[in-house]
């Protein structure tokens, strides 16, 4: 029963976005903007992914993870922009045009490797890897977790965001890295490239969300339930819960490293605006609403808080924030299981009345 | 009446420096009317220039009138406004004074001086380019100006005028002075003057050493160029010498500023972090939307002032005394309302109740701009305007001592109300042991209830003291909120001592390390420095000891 | 049973991707345009977040013009219909947002952005999808867009002769220039220009620094005291760029360290009417500020704007209500509304292809006097006035440029060999060397 219910799921979502959407768009019913736009919803799907096996499935609130997908789209971001750069320095090196305004001569040494789209890749990941690696290990060696795990992980998104802020780290300042050309010798501009960017999100976020599954549904995953649910329990039961932990963390920020990726040549900008404390936040809200615990919860919650969002603020742009405000605290408040656990309660309740007509209906049929 | 006398000392003064005037008033009165009435602009500008080459002392009160850009005809002549003064409606009216040929209240068909509101009046506009030509004779009419500041800057001027008497007129000029300030500043220029002309090593001496204990703004400067470009070998050795000293002494100056920020920095995220930490501790929530508590009671006071300047016209500085208590009870009342609809339902969900709270906060933010709209800023009370100046540039500005203060007299009512009340027993109870406190019969929904009361309410009153040095913004809660969630953590749950300490200790080390690198680097080795004490005392400062400690 | 499941998924499916293309329906939303009574335009400026304090009032004063067109009966008969949408002060929202209101809404024009990086968030789409933004706020130039009509300042409409005039007689003949700025793009760009300037008028290296603070800065100790050693020998200014809400505490502590306009005179260029309304400007007073329009303005017009601006905002019960005052980039947000209408009106058309065209060396009669587009670039040319602050928060015209002044993209200090033409060279060019 379970997995037929799942596997209808599956196929629904399967047929909606694989299949009518970009025929939709192939035939002019759905626009350019609207392809994009869920291209960049199934990329916070991605992101939600992660926060969903860090929080709901180990019990870890990390408020960070925005600056790991921040990470994961400078790199793709800094390639283009490297690649598309008319201005030359001082020692006849191309360098990105924003330098020239910022009166830099020559290339920083660090944005060197990222002429290279395959060296940009590997350090769109190794980057956040390492850096939730060794913030990961202080932390969870001195057994910080709960409300502190927030706290810290909150003021590390908060110093990280200043200081992609100033224009002294060469990442272009509040401006972030913008104008965009092509990838790949891809140009962004063209509605084909962005129907596959938008398809290439979709098949990443299938193939995560079945990583992630296997990953759940492992022996790993079970101990990541277990310390959820009592940690010291499980230590005493001899697993090194540091590790554990250490490993779901980075498999968190990797997670949001990739979405990032895929994020950033499909908005066409990347700011250290998309890093601050509330875009973690909100990230965390995603997987609250969605439905925590649960890996569909995640990815749902993540396509319906953004669809609303960016409904909303056209809809009601005066009053959008009292809106998204109130569901927040609805849904945390009278629905602990998110979206998910929503649909299930007026699904079962549905159930049980077709149930109950049924058993009376055979009763008539039988007196 | 004031400006008066200051006008006829600056009489005296005048006729002092003037030449010989009678010859050429016919042409003062030419050029007088010339400025006020021009045939064309650039007579006008003539004349200015004329008057100024003139120095006429009986063309200064109108000279000083252009340059204050306080000068109105009345009558077909020339006025100026005095000191205002405020009619029972609100409105204001001035004085007026006549500025030529002689400078005399303007008087009505009683007799009685003629006052009026400054509408009435009609300007006669001056280009700031002819007031600038004033500048030359600016020392001259400003050092009998009223204000204390402007005559400080005169002082200043005289220093490169090239007038002979200069030295002559600025000791005559100090002997008036009642100013503190202005008379070190003064002081400080014509030892300055003296020292330049100095012939013999021993008169150059004496005149670094009156420099040395007047200790004036630039009297390093003032040395340093000395030691570098004087006429005296030996005396420049001495003011070298001088410098260094100096140079030591304003280091340690500055070394007291930082802690003095430091510690104002520190009291700042106390106030803010107290509420915080008394939550955190009775119910294990963080609660996001605590920057909101104290953007009301931001805006509370906001609202005390408009209505007291506003509504009820009285233009006193007690509206900020009333408004403490006041922006208390409404933060208070809110965070009551906010326990009674959201937390309560949450006390055994902590990271849902920190989501929940953040969307309180979007919610309260979204609101307050919706109502009062944008940038407005509470007029601090003018008793906590400047400083209180301990030492010759040591300034401790008022409004943060005031902080200070208040900090310590909130911290101290806060440990009496935990330690020596009946309440502080059941809020400590509830903290320890919620269900064995409600088993022995104390009412813990009542007491969450209270204290979340007391928690906003605190912050409610660090949002009052904040108007006092910065904007009155929406999302003003924002901008410490993450820093004092830093001292709950740091301090230990629930602990006031905790949040004592770690609040200025993280206070002080952001003022230190700013003061080595740029703010945004302090901020990152701030939370190093967190991170890497965390792994020590991974509880906080504080942390509970014994079986409660426990998951 | 089981075919009719199979149907109920259809319709289901179908519905969701109906739902899920953006609500309106791109499709009917298209004829609407063509056929109906309205055009649409669209406003794109924060009305949340951090942003909002400043672009809420642009705002208003769009919708304010909307409805006086409106009230005169339209353009080319129709009726605007303004699409608002909030961006959120989140710069990626600003992207979608303006694909959304050009693909999905088929707007005419959009009205909107204050910050650099919001512009150049929405550049490409716009510039992709062959729309029209109308960008109200002075900017830092070298960029030359096809998309964009820049109603703001050009840093020669503003900067240079703020510059010149310092150095002037009239101004104060300073000699030492201390250029303080908030870190990004503006400040940046600005400060090289001026450098540039300074440097080709002989000022000396070591009589400019330049120095920059983070946002919302509020610290002003060091800094202040910085300046204070620097005007020490006196004829010394400071040229500032700082932004925002950092203004009234570097004000503050600038005269709580006893420096004065007498002595060290702050030029201002982000310094408006608007961000003085509600703060204490005691120690503000005397300073300057350099703008292409105040509201102190003595024209009928410009009056007429005010008041009309006022009553505008009282009667839709806006915040601030018959409080609010006009500024230079408000000014420019009616303005810009109105060039649009005209272009329109003279193209016969609301097509992109044909407005632009219409629009180059169209004048108007705005508030702040008769402008004129240029007949090349998407610029104004308009006069330039320099303000000295007073205790009401509004300004004391003290200067005033000599007619219009015309707009230079690219500055002819930092850019010599570079030009913008959408005429001749369809964007930025090379300048053939003499």
């Amino acid at each position: 029963m379970e997995k037929t219910k799942d596997f209808r799921l599956y196929g629904a979502f399967i047929v909606l976005f694989l299949v009518l959407l970009p025929l939709g768009n192939l035939f002019g019913i759905v626009s350019n903007n609207t392809i994009s736009l869920w291209g960049r919803y199934f990329c916070f799907a991605i992101v939600a992914l992660g926060v969903d096996l860090i929080w709901g499935y180990t019990g870890i609130l990390s408020m960070c993870q925005a600056f790991f997908f921040c990470l994961g789209g400078y790199s793709v971001a800094m390639h283009i922009v490297m690649k598309g750069a008319t201005a030359s320095g001082a020692d006849g090196t191309s360098i990105p045009d924003f330098m020239v305004w910022n009166q830099v001569e020559s290339l920083p040494f660090f944005w060197a490797p990222f002429q290279s789209f395959g060296l940009a890749m590997i350090l769109g990941l190794l980057i956040p890897a390492a850096f939730a690696f060794v913030f990961g290990y202080f932390i969870f060696r001195s057994r910080i977790k709960g409300v502190y795990m927030a706290i810290i992980t909150q003021a590390l998104a908060l110093a990280m965001w200043l200081l992609f802020l100033r224009n002294e780290t060469m990442l272009g300042g509040t401006n972030g890295l913008t104008d965009f050309k092509s990838l790949l010798g891809f140009s962004l501009a063209s509605p084909n490239v962005k129907l596959g960017l938008y398809l290439l999100s979709l098949a990443g976020l299938c193939g995560t969300y079945f990583l992630s599954k296997k990953l759940v549904d492992s022996k790993f995953g079970k101990v990541l339930q277990a310390i959820r649910d009592s940690e010291s329990r499980t230590s005493y039961t001899a697993y090194r819960v540091l590790d554990y932990k250490l490993a779901v963390f980075i498999v968190g920020a990797l997670l949001a490293a990739f979405a990032g990726m895929l994020y950033a040549p499909q908005t066409g900008i990347i700011t250290p605006g998309r890093m601050d404390v509330r875009a973690s936040v909100e990230m965390v809200m995603w997987v609250a609403l969605g439905g925590r615990g649960k890996l569909k919860g995640a990815i749902m919650g993540a396509l319906i808080v953004n669809f609303l969002y960016s409904i909303c603020t056209s809809l009601f742009p005066d009053s959008w924030l009292f809106i998204l405000g109130f569901l927040f605290v609805i849904t945390v408040l009278y629905f602990d299981k998110g979206f998910l656990g929503m649909i299930e309660i007026i699904g079962n309740k549905f159930r049980k009345k077709q149930i109950t007509e049924k058993v009376s209906g055979r009763q008539v049929v039988e007196s | 009446m004031n400006y008066i006398v200051k006008m006829w000392l600056g009489f005296c003064l005048c006729l002092f420096i003037g030449k010989q005037v009678s010859a050429q008033s016919d042409s003062t009165s030419f050029y007088v009317n010339e400025v006020l009435s021009p045939s064309n602009d650039s007579a006008r500008t003539q004349a200015i220039k004329r008057l100024v080459s003139i120095r006429n002392p009986s063309t200064f009160p109108i000279l000083s009138a252009i340059n204050d850009k306080k000068i109105y005809m009345v009558d077909g002549k020339a006025v100026t406004t005095g000191e205002v003064e405020e009619l029972a409606d609100g409105s204001e009216i001035f004085p007026l004074f006549y500025l030529f040929p002689e400078n005399k209240p303007v008087l009505d068909t009683d007799g009685k001086p003629k006052k009026t509101s400054e509408g009435s009046l009609k300007k006669v506009d001056i280009s700031r380019s002819d007031r600038l030509s004033l500048n030359l004779i600016l020392p001259y009419l400003n050092l009998a100006n009223p204000e204390p500041k402007k005559r400080i800057v005169a002082y200043g001027q005289l220093l490169t005028s090239a007038d002979d008497t200069k030295i002559k007129i600025l000791s005559e000029a100090l002997k008036l002075e009642n100013d503190k300030e202005a008379r070190t500043a003064g002081k400080e220029i014509l030892f300055q003057l003296k020292l330049n002309e100095a012939v013999s090593e021993n008169e150059a001496r004496a005149y670094i050493d009156s420099l040395d204990s007047n200790w004036g703004e630039n009297v390093t400067i003032i040395l340093k160029e000395y030691s570098a470009s004087g006429k005296l070998a030996g005396a420049k050795k001495y003011a070298a010498e001088k410098v260094e000293a100096l140079e030591g002494l304003q280091s340690r100056i500055e070394k007291a500023q930082n802690l003095f920020s430091g510690l104002s920095l520190g009291s700042i995220l106390i106030l803010i972090a107290l509420g915080l930490a008394i939550v955190y501790g009775l119910a294990g929530i963080i609660n996001m939307a605590h920057g909101e508590f104290l953007m009301i009671g931001a805006y509370t006071t906001f609202c005390v002032q408009s209505l007291f300047i506003d509504t009820l016209g009285i233009k006193s500085d007690m509206f900020f005394f009333v408004s403490l208590p006041i922006s208390f009870i409404v933060a208070g009342l809110f965070g009551l309302v906010l326990e009674r609809l959201v937390i309560r339902h949450l006390y055994s969900r902590p990271l849902e109740s920190l989501l929940a709270t953040w969307g309180v906060s979007l919610i309260m933010v979204q609101t307050a701009r919706s109502i009062f709209g944008d940038l407005t800023a509470v007029k601090a009370p003018s008793f906590l305007a400047g400083g209180w100046q301990v030492m010759p540039h040591l300034i401790l500005p008022y409004n943060r001592l005031f902080i200070i203060v208040l900090t310590i007299v909130v911290v101290s009512l806060t440990y009496l109300m935990l330690y020596r009340s009946r309440l502080g027993i059941q809020i400590r109870a509830v903290t320890q042991n919620r269900s064995m406190s409600a088993c022995l019969g104390v009412e813990t929904r009542k007491v969450d209830a209270i204290t979340f009361f007391l928690g906003s309410g605190l912050a409610g009153l660090a949002g009052c003291a904040m108007t006092l040095i910065g904007n009155v913004v929406p999302d003003m809660g924002q901008t410490y909120i993450v820093d004092s969630f830093l001292v709950v953590v740091t301090g230990g749950v629930g602990k006031i001592a905790g949040a004592i300490l770690s609040g200025l200790g993280i206070g002080f080390l952001t003022k230190v390390l700013e003061s080595f690198y740029e703010a945004v680097y302090g901020k990152v080795l701030i939370l190093a420095l967190i991170v890497v004490f965390l792994q020590f005392k991974p509880r906080g400062l504080f942390p509970d000891k014994g079986r409660i400690a426990e998951d | 049973m089981k075919t009719l499941q199979i149907r109920q998924w259809g319709i289901l499916l179908l519905t969701l991707v109906i739902g899920l293309s953006g609500c309106g329906g791109s499709a009917s939303g298209d004829k609407k345009t063509e056929e109906g009574e309205t055009v649409k335009i669209g406003i794109l400026h924060s009305l949340s977040g951090t942003m909002a304090i400043s672009e809420v009032s642009l705002k208003d004063v769009v919708l304010m013009a909307v409805d006086e067109i409106n009230a005169k009966g339209g353009v080319l008969g129709k009726k605007i219909e303004p699409v608002i949408v909030d961006p959120a002060s989140d710069w990626d929202l600003f992207a979608e947002k303006s694909k959304e209101l050009l693909l999905d809404k088929k707007v005419s024009a959009v009205f909107g952005c204050w910050t650099s990086v919001s512009r150049k968030s929405v550049l490409p789409v716009f510039e992709e999808n062959n729309g029209l933004l109308f960008y109200p706020v002075q900017y830092e130039g070298e960029e030359c867009s096809t998309s964009v009509i820049y109603t703001g300042a050009t840093p020669n409409q503003q900067l240079i002769p703020a510059a010149e005039y310092m150095m002037s007689e009239a101004g104060g003949g300073y000699k030492k220039f201390y250029l303080l700025g908030t870190d990004y793009v503006f400040p940046r760009t600005a400060n090289k220009i001026l450098k540039a300037f300074l440097l080709s008028k002989g000022v000396p290296k070591e009589n400019i620094v330049e120095e920059y603070t983070p946002f919302h800065h509020q610290d002003y100790q060091t800094i202040v005291s910085k300046v204070k050693q620097f005007a020490a020998g006196g004829k010394a200014c400071v040229l500032s760029t700082i932004n925002g809400d950092s203004n009234v505490p570097f004000y503050k502590e600038f005269a709580n360290q006893g420096l004065s306009a007498a002595t060290c005179p702050i030029m201002a260029f982000s310094v408006a009417e608007d961000e003085l309304r509600a703060t204490d400007t005691e120690f503000l007073v005397g300073h300057l500020a350099a703008w292409n329009y105040f509201q102190s303005m003595e024209s009928a017009e410009n009056k007429k704007f005010v008041e009309d601006f006022r009553a505008f905002c009282k009667k839709n019960n806006l915040p601030g209500g018959d409080k609010r005052v006009t500024d230079d980039p408000i000014c420019w947000a009616y303005t810009g509304v109105y060039l649009w209408a005209k272009a329109a009106e003279k193209a016969g058309s609301f097509e992109v292809s044909k407005v632009r065209p219409a629009l180059y060396g169209l004048e108007f009669n705005s508030p702040d006097g008769l402008v004129k587009m240029d007949t090349k670039n998407h610029h104004l040319a308009k006069p330039v006035m320099i303000g000295e602050i007073k205790p009401d928060g509004q300004f004391d015209i003290i200067w005033k440029s000599n007619g219009l002044v015309n707009p230079e993209p690219w500055s002819k200090l930092t850019s010599p060999d570079k030009d913008c033409d959408h005429v001749g060279h369809g964007g930025t060019y090379t300048v053939a060397s003499k």
